[in-house]
Parts: C-alpha cells; structure tokens; sequence
C-alpha cells in the first residue's frame, strides 16, 4: 500500500512538476538567449565593421580581422584590441568632417578613454557557456591549412560576413549541435573532453 | 477561467518563489563584457599565459619558484621543475606570494613619523632624510634583516661596511645551535645536505623537517624517496617531545623528557660503542671519547639515564641495534632539542652518532655542501644569537644607537617582551624601515620607506641548505611594480651609498646582478653557458638561475670532537607546581614566524594534525584536560615567568603527553595584517588582533654556549579564564556517513 503511494507521488506529486519546470526554463534560456540574430546590449561605442573591415569598393577600408583582432591565431581568446591599439588611427583620426554624423562623437568616446587611460568595456555577442572551451586558433589553423586561405578568411566560417554587419550579430546557432556537426563533417575529435575541460 | 482570490495568491505566490529562485540563474552582467585594455604592450597577449621563473623571498630557502603571468598580472605561483631544490615543489608560504603582492595594506610611497601618525613624503625628502641621518650617525649604525645570502648581502653589506656600521640577522626560531654543532662536528661553515633520499633508517630528534626545519620542500621529496623509491622501505623513528607532522609519519614516535634529548643520543652511543663495538666506526668512537671508549661514557648507561629520559633502556638499546643494523643509517637534530639551556650539548649527541655509524660524506648519510660558487656571496647568512639581541636592545636602551635600519625582518613581534626591543626602538635616534607592510617593528619608526615585494624586483639567492653542489637561484621581476610608489631595498641602498660617497661599482641591484652573472657567465661551466652574455642571462633567468651539478665540495672530513663525559640537564624556568607544564612552542607550517599571518590564504591552511586554522590553540593531552575540567574552545591563559601570559583556547590532543604543552607560533599580531576580510557576519581582520604571540611570553633562558634563545625552557601555569570560543578547525566539519546509515535504494520497489 505505502509503496503505490510512493509510486504514484512519484510520477504524478508535485516533484516531477517542478523538475520539468526548472528544465523548461533551462532549456527556453538556453535556446532563445543567444543565438542567431542576438546582437547584445548597446555597446559603448557603436563601431562600424564596415568601415574597418569592409570592402573598399563598398566605402570601408579592407582591414583583415587579424588586423584589429591580432592574437585570434595565437590563442584561444580572440581578443579585442587595447585601446592603445585603436589610437595608432585614431589619434590622428577624429571623424571631424566624416560624411557620418555619428562618428565623430563616437570617436571622442574613444578618445577620451584612451586620454583617462581607462579600458572599454564591450558587450559580448558570442558567447559560450562556461563549461564549454573554444580554442580559436587551431580552428583557424585548421581551415586556413586545409583550404590554403589566409587565418582572416577563416573567421566568417563561424562569424558570417562582419564585414558587412553595422552592429554585429550572431549568424549560426553556436549550440553543441553546430559544434558536433561540423566536427563531424570534418572528422575532428567528438570526444566529451575535446571541449568539456 | 474564473480565478478566485485564494488561487490569485498561490500563483502570485509561486511567481514571487520563481523570480526569487531563478534570478540567479541568468548570466551575470560583467560576464557578458568583454575589456579592452588601455595599454596593452606588444609581447603580452591578452589570454595567453607567460611563465617567468624566479626566486622565492617568503620562505627564506632560496626556492627556484615559476609565476603564471597573464595580461600582466602574476597569478599562479608553482615550483620550478628545472630548480636543483624545489624540484617542481613549493611549500605553502611560497604558493601564497601573490596575495603579498596584491595584499592591501601594502604601503604605498615613503612616509615620515609626525607625533604619533604617519605622513607621506616624497622619495627625494626620504631619501635626503636618510642620507643625512646615515651621515651624521658615525659607526653606531644598525641594520636588522632576514637571512640575506647572494647579492643583496654582499651589496649590503658593502654599504654597511663603508658605514661602519654592522648588520644583524633576525630569526626569530634560531639556527645558531645548529650551525654552532654544523661547526663543531663537522667543521662546516654552511648546512650540510642531510641525504635522506638514500638513506636505509633515520633516526630524527625533534626536527621536523616536512613541514618547517630548514627546507621542507626539498626534505619531503627526498622523504618520498626514503620510504618508496628504493628497494625496500626506510624505517623512521622519531624522538620528540611533542608529536609534530614529522612524528606522525614516523615507523615509530618515542616521547622524551623535554630537553633530555642529547641524554638519550649519548646513551645510545654508550651502547653502541659498549655492546656493538664492531660495527661501528672505531676510529670515530676513539676520537669521540678520547681514547677512553664506552667506559667514558658509563654516566650515560641506559639503565641510568632512563627516569630522567623517559626512554626506557631496552628502547635506547633497540634503537642502537637498528642504527648499526641498517646499511646507511643517518641521525637528524633539531626543533626544540636545540631550544634548551642544554641545546648544544644535546646537538653535539646528536649528531655525533653520524659519526659512529660512519656515513658522514657518504651517501645516505651527511654530505657537505660547497656553498656559494662565488666567494663574496654568502653561502650562509647566520643569524644572530639571542644573546646579541639583549645587547642591542641594551645598547639602544642607552642610547648608543643612533640608526636602526630594519629590513624582511619584525623583531618588535619576534623577540620575547623580556628584551623590550619596542621600547628600546624608542630610544633609538632615527628608526627606518624598509618593509613593504605595516607591522609591529615599522610602526615605531620614523622613516619608512616601502620595499617592494620579491615578485616585482630583482635579486638572487645561494639555497641554504643546498642541494649539494653549486647552486644560485635568480629572482627577476615577473610583473611591473603593483604599488608603483615603492622601491626596491637593494636600489634604495645603492642610491643612498652614492650620495654618502660610497665606492659601490655598482647603481642598481640590476648592475649588481649582471656582475654577478658575469662572472658565473666566465666559468664556463653548469646549467647555463654561453659565449655572449646577453644569452647567458636572458638563459639564466629563463632557466631560474645557474648551477653545476658537478661542482660538489671539496673539503675533507674532520676528526669528530671529543664529546662531552658528563650529563647535563636542561633549565627550565617558570612557575612550578600543580598544573604547570613545559611550554613547547612549535613553527606553524604556514604563519612560519608570523611573517606569513597577513596573507589570508596561510591564515586559511589548516594545521595539517590538528586541522586548526586562524587561532593560537594548545595541545593539551585529553586525560589531563578533563581532570583540569578542559575542554576544546576553552580559554586558557598560560601563565610564564615574570608574569608574562597569553591567552590560547585548549585543543585536547589524543597525542600529547601529560607533562607539555605546545602552542603554534605566528599569531599574536597588533599591526600587521591590519585589513578586514570575509564576508559580514564573520568580517574580521586578518591577522591584527588574532591569537597570541608566544614568542613574547618566552623565559630569556638561553643555551649555555652559544646563546642563542632557549624557547622550548619555559614552563606555565594553565589557568582558565571561563570563556569559550570555538575552535574552527577542518575535523569533525563533515559528518562522516556509516555504509548502514545509507538508506538502500532497493527498498523502493
């Protein structure tokens, strides 16, 4: 007798309830959180990809990712550049006269960091969870060997065409599904540890 | 759907229960950023880790360490793999570095004493201050540091020389007994290589030596070796008065009458030259008695010394028969044997049976160290005897002292009330210190000016003990300067050499160090050789510094002395009577001297025995502590000589004996450590107010012949105050779970 009650409390009680809430709320965070169309909070500088980055034929000046984003093949972090870095432009650079209306008080942003001496603090648009490692240089080294293109060409891979992108938004799920496929296809390693360390 | 009043409150109510649960789940605001660095030098790759080796300053061995540097910050300390003494190793005060370099109560610019608080200077106002305070004090100038061996050393003391002045050395547990007895049986100027990695049996009085004597890195590896890495395992027996961590892992622990310890080590070597005569070495034993064999040694038969020993005889006979029945037997002394009015007599017994069972210079045995490989660099620096520091405090109590130059060490806190060295300061013209914090010693001076810590300048080091050849460990700064308001100690000094019109050849502790490796770089020999210096140095620091494995020692053996034909028991000094016991203080593993208690993560380290932490606690033996209606939380006061007391709360320890007490050293702070950590209801300071000092309780009793302080010869009245503080501590914080207590899962069904 005790045990059916057991039983019954066990599938039907309040417990299972719960647990599949928790779950649905994992599960709907992880899924529409971020993914493909996220382009994060408001950044504290709106900075056009497609001026750095984009083709000269369409207005930007054709900058490689590597360029900016130097230690991308280095190391798992891409990194973004000091602000020192950026200044190597733009303390001659102001954006005054700028057929834009935006840049030149974006720039001043920029300028005035890099005059207090104080960081930037950007907003993440890709973003794994913290149980998941991405190491993004044999990714590159990986793509830029096989098909003998240059680590920059490699990036849209993963990132799609930011050189197009006004604000920066993510292009491919990026979920462990995504990652899997493509290890698949290109028979990389789908061992649990190659990523969950 | 019509909702009710009483369903609107339950769903409002689950709702509020989500939000509550589930606001924790969201990712943090901060993590979604990503900063870009104002400055960001080109050879630093933000998210990549660069590994510098370097030297370890904290504890005082002259550790090769390696720091994980990432985007400039140091974060990771590890031993070095490649250093001849760490070995990949480190203790726990060197693994605690980085908190010395980001602690914050480091001091940050030079300050100068107005009335009873602090100003800040500017570097030129404290250097000129300095200069002319040095200028007008003729001969009677003072420097106080730690152990400074290799460059710094010699750089100081070149500057104190042309001073005229003198330096001294401050250890608070000092080695002068063991140096003294290093001297005198073995002629050696500098600690031997105790070659415990091969040795068969170790016989060990009191030190302990895996967790604070000397180098416990180096003696825990070879301590490994000991027990599993030969043929069979080495057999420990250890003799102390107190069990320490040592004792704990010994084959066997013998408890002996505090003090007696020499007692029993001539006693076996009565047996042994009486009973086992040809299994010894005769011509050690002949020179040991002068000629006269056991029979000069009959005040120290078994049967004699064993009431006032507390070692029976058959035991002094066991252990005599497994010293000669092991191939390579080795004897070790030290911790509070050599801490009693009678502690050179005890260590000269001690070490003596080395010779008797005939390892010294061999393998397994007591090897001698070459020291530095360059002359001028100090392969040892002693540290003075306790007996100085009462003259100096009785030559600053006159007024005879007109500088007081203070530098890594803290003698206001390390040295007993009985010397009054605080006071004393106050007589001193012109007190400066060159500390990095804030401690007992800094706030009586009138000048401060802040070193900076060992992570961000350069120096070097000669291990002491060494690993048995030719070894100098080099420091280089892995990080640029945290607090850039501080400079470097050896910079200091250099500069103030300059203006006084010093000869010095050298500007910088830079300078100073590439002349050393210049030097190193013309043997051509060792870790590191190279035709061009520049590749010889930019190896060497990459390396952690240069040694030969090679250049072993080259000085023979001496005769052994005679030893000593009568018995000598030890003072001890104190009250008397009902509830008194022998007051052993012991070295905390992680405090070390008290110099580690303003980090929070040594505060943290449980002892690894009684897996105490942030407190002073006294092991007191169980059956006596309920007799005396003592139970663990309970505050004592030990009661000294001359009135001394510090408060301690009782540990009833399952392996301390009736008659003694043993209380960690390290704690006890007023100053130092000065900043609150953790979170609210338990925010505390981290080491100011925290414990007792029971070094400042400690009876002037010194060792007869050298002098140095007698610190395990006071005795206390234990007296309970009726307070309680619990105890924290690791053991007893996790209940252990019974297999029947596990509740079987197939009872479900």
């Amino acid at each position: 007798m005790s045990r059916r009650i057991l039983i019954i409390g066990f599938f039907f009680g309040v417990g299972p309830l719960v647990t599949l809430g928790v779950a649905v709320f994992f599960i709907g965070n992880a899924w529409f959180g971020l993914s493909i169309g996220y382009q994060g909070p408001e950044q504290p500088i709106d900075f056009p990809h497609t001026v750095h980055a984009g083709a000269v034929e369409d207005g930007g000046i054709g900058l490689d990712c590597t360029f900016c984003h130097r230690n991308v093949a280095l190391g798992a972090a891409a990194t973004v550049p000091a602000v020192e870095q950026c200044m190597f432009c733009h303390s001659q650079i102001t954006g005054e006269g700028s057929d834009s209306d935006t840049a030149a008080t974006e720039i001043a942003i920029l300028r005035a960091a890099a005059e207090a001496d104080e960081p930037i603090n950007w907003e993440r648009v890709h973003r794994l969870p913290d149980h998941v490692q991405f190491v993004h240089d044999a990714h590159i080294r990986f793509f830029s060997e096989r098909d003998g293109i240059a680590p920059s060409a490699v990036c849209s891979t993963c990132h799609g065409a930011v050189e197009t992108m006004t604000v920066v938004e993510q292009v491919r799920v990026l979920k462990m599904g995504d990652c899997v496929d493509c290890h698949r296809q290109n028979s990389a390693p789908t061992d649990c540890a190659i990523c969950h360390y | 759907m019509k909702t009710t009043r009483r369903e609107f409150l339950k769903w409002s109510g689950v709702g509020a229960l989500g939000t509550v649960v589930f606001v924790g789940c969201g990712i943090p605001e901060e993590e979604l950023q990503i900063q870009s660095a104002s400055k960001l030098p080109e050879d630093l790759v933000s998210g990549l880790e660069a590994w510098y080796a370097t030297s370890c300053v904290h504890c005082g061995m002259g550790e090769g360490i390696i720091v994980r540097v990432v985007e400039g910050r140091a974060l990771k300390i590890e031993g070095n793999p490649d250093h001849p003494v760490s070995r990949g190793k480190t203790t726990v005060r060197c693994q605690a570095g980085v908190q010395a370099l980001y602690n914050p109560d480091r001091l940050t610019g030079p300050m100068r004493r107005q009335g009873s608080e602090f100003v800040s200077i500017s570097w030129d106002d404290a250097l000129n201050e300095l200069t002319s305070a040095l200028a007008g004090a003729g001969s009677s100038v003072v420097m106080v540091t730690d152990p400074m061996r290799g460059t710094l050393g010699l750089v100081t003391d070149r500057f104190m020389g042309a001073l005229g002045g003198r330096r001294m050395v401050h250890e608070p547990m000092e080695n002068t007994v063991l140096r003294t007895t290093v001297k005198q049986i073995f002629g050696q100027d500098i600690l031997p290589k105790f070659d415990l990695a091969n040795a068969d049996y170790v016989l060990n009085f009191g030190a302990d030596f895996l967790s604070t004597w000397l180098s416990p890195v180096s003696y825990s590896q070879a301590y490994g070796e000991f027990r599993q890495g030969g043929e069979h395992r080495g057999t420990f027996v250890q003799v102390e008065p107190r069990m320490s961590m040592t004792a704990a892992n010994a084959d066997r622990w013998l408890y002996v009458t505090p003090g007696m310890e020499g007692t029993v080590a001539m006693s076996i070597a009565y047996v042994l030259m009486a009973e086992h005569g040809n299994e010894i070495d005769s011509a050690a034993a002949n020179a040991l008695t002068g000629g006269g064999g056991a029979a000069a040694l009959a005040a120290f038969a078994p049967e004699s010394v064993t009431g006032a020993t507390g070692v029976s005889a058959e035991r002094i006979r066991e252990l005599a028969t497994e010293l000669v029945g092991h191939k390579r037997s080795l004897v070790l002394g030290g911790g509070s044997a050599a801490a009693h009015t009678n502690g050179q007599f005890n260590m000269s017994a001690i070490y003596s049976l080395n010779w008797l069972v005939g390892n010294v210079g061999m393998e397994g045995g007591v090897l001698f160290n070459p020291g530095s490989p360059l002359p001028e660099l100090a392969g040892a620096d002693a540290g003075a005897s306790f007996q100085e520091w009462e003259t100096l405090a009785q030559e600053m109590h006159g007024g005879n002292v007109n500088v007081l130059l203070v530098h890594g060490a803290n003698p206001a806190y390390g040295l007993p009330d009985s010397v009054d060295f605080a006071g004393a300061m106050e007589r001193v013209g012109k007190v400066v210190s060159f500390s990095s914090f804030m401690d007992e010693t800094t706030a009586k001076a009138d000048l401060v000016l802040p070193d900076q810590v060992y992570l961000e300048s350069w120096g070097d080091d000669v291990p002491e003990p060494g690993p048995g050849y030719q070894t100098i460990t080099f420091q280089q700064p892995v990080v640029y300067p945290f607090q850039s308001g501080t400079r470097a100690f050896g910079d200091v000094v250099l500069e103030v050499a300059q203006s006084l019109g010093s000869d010095l050849p050298w500007t910088t502790m830079k300078d100073a160090l590439q002349a050393t490796a210049q030097r190193l770089q013309a043997f051509g020999r060792g870790s590191v050789s190279s035709g061009s210096f520049d590749a010889f140095w930019n190896a060497m620091l990459q390396r952690g510094g240069w040694w030969d494995i090679t250049a072993m020692t080259t000085t023979p053996a001496p005769t052994p002395p005679k030893l000593p034909t009568e018995r000598l028991a030890p003072t001890i000094d104190g009250p008397t009577g009902g509830e008194t016991f022998n007051l052993l203080p012991f070295s905390s593993i992680s405090l070390g001297d008290g110099k580690g208690a303003n980090l929070p993560w040594l505060q943290a380290t449980p002892d690894p025995l009684t897996t105490a932490a942030w407190h002073t606690w006294a092991e007191i033996n169980p059956q006596v502590a309920r007799d005396m209606d003592i139970k663990e939380g309970d505050v004592l006061e030990l009661e000294g000589p001359g009135g001394r007391s510090i408060k301690v709360l009782a540990y009833p320890h399952p392996a301390a004996a009736p008659g003694v007490i043993s209380v960690p050293t390290g704690q006890g702070h007023t100053i130092y450590g000065d900043y609150e950590i953790g979170p609210d209801m338990y925010r505390a300071k981290v080491a100011a107010g925290r414990g007792s000092n029971v070094l400042s309780m400690l009876s002037p009793l010194k060792d007869r012949e050298t002098g140095a302080l007698a610190w395990a010869a006071t005795r206390v009245r234990v007296k309970k105050t009726g307070e309680f503080v619990r105890l924290s501590k690791l053991e007893g914080v996790v209940l252990p779970i019974l297999p029947e207590e596990i509740i079987p899962i197939a009872g479900l069904h």
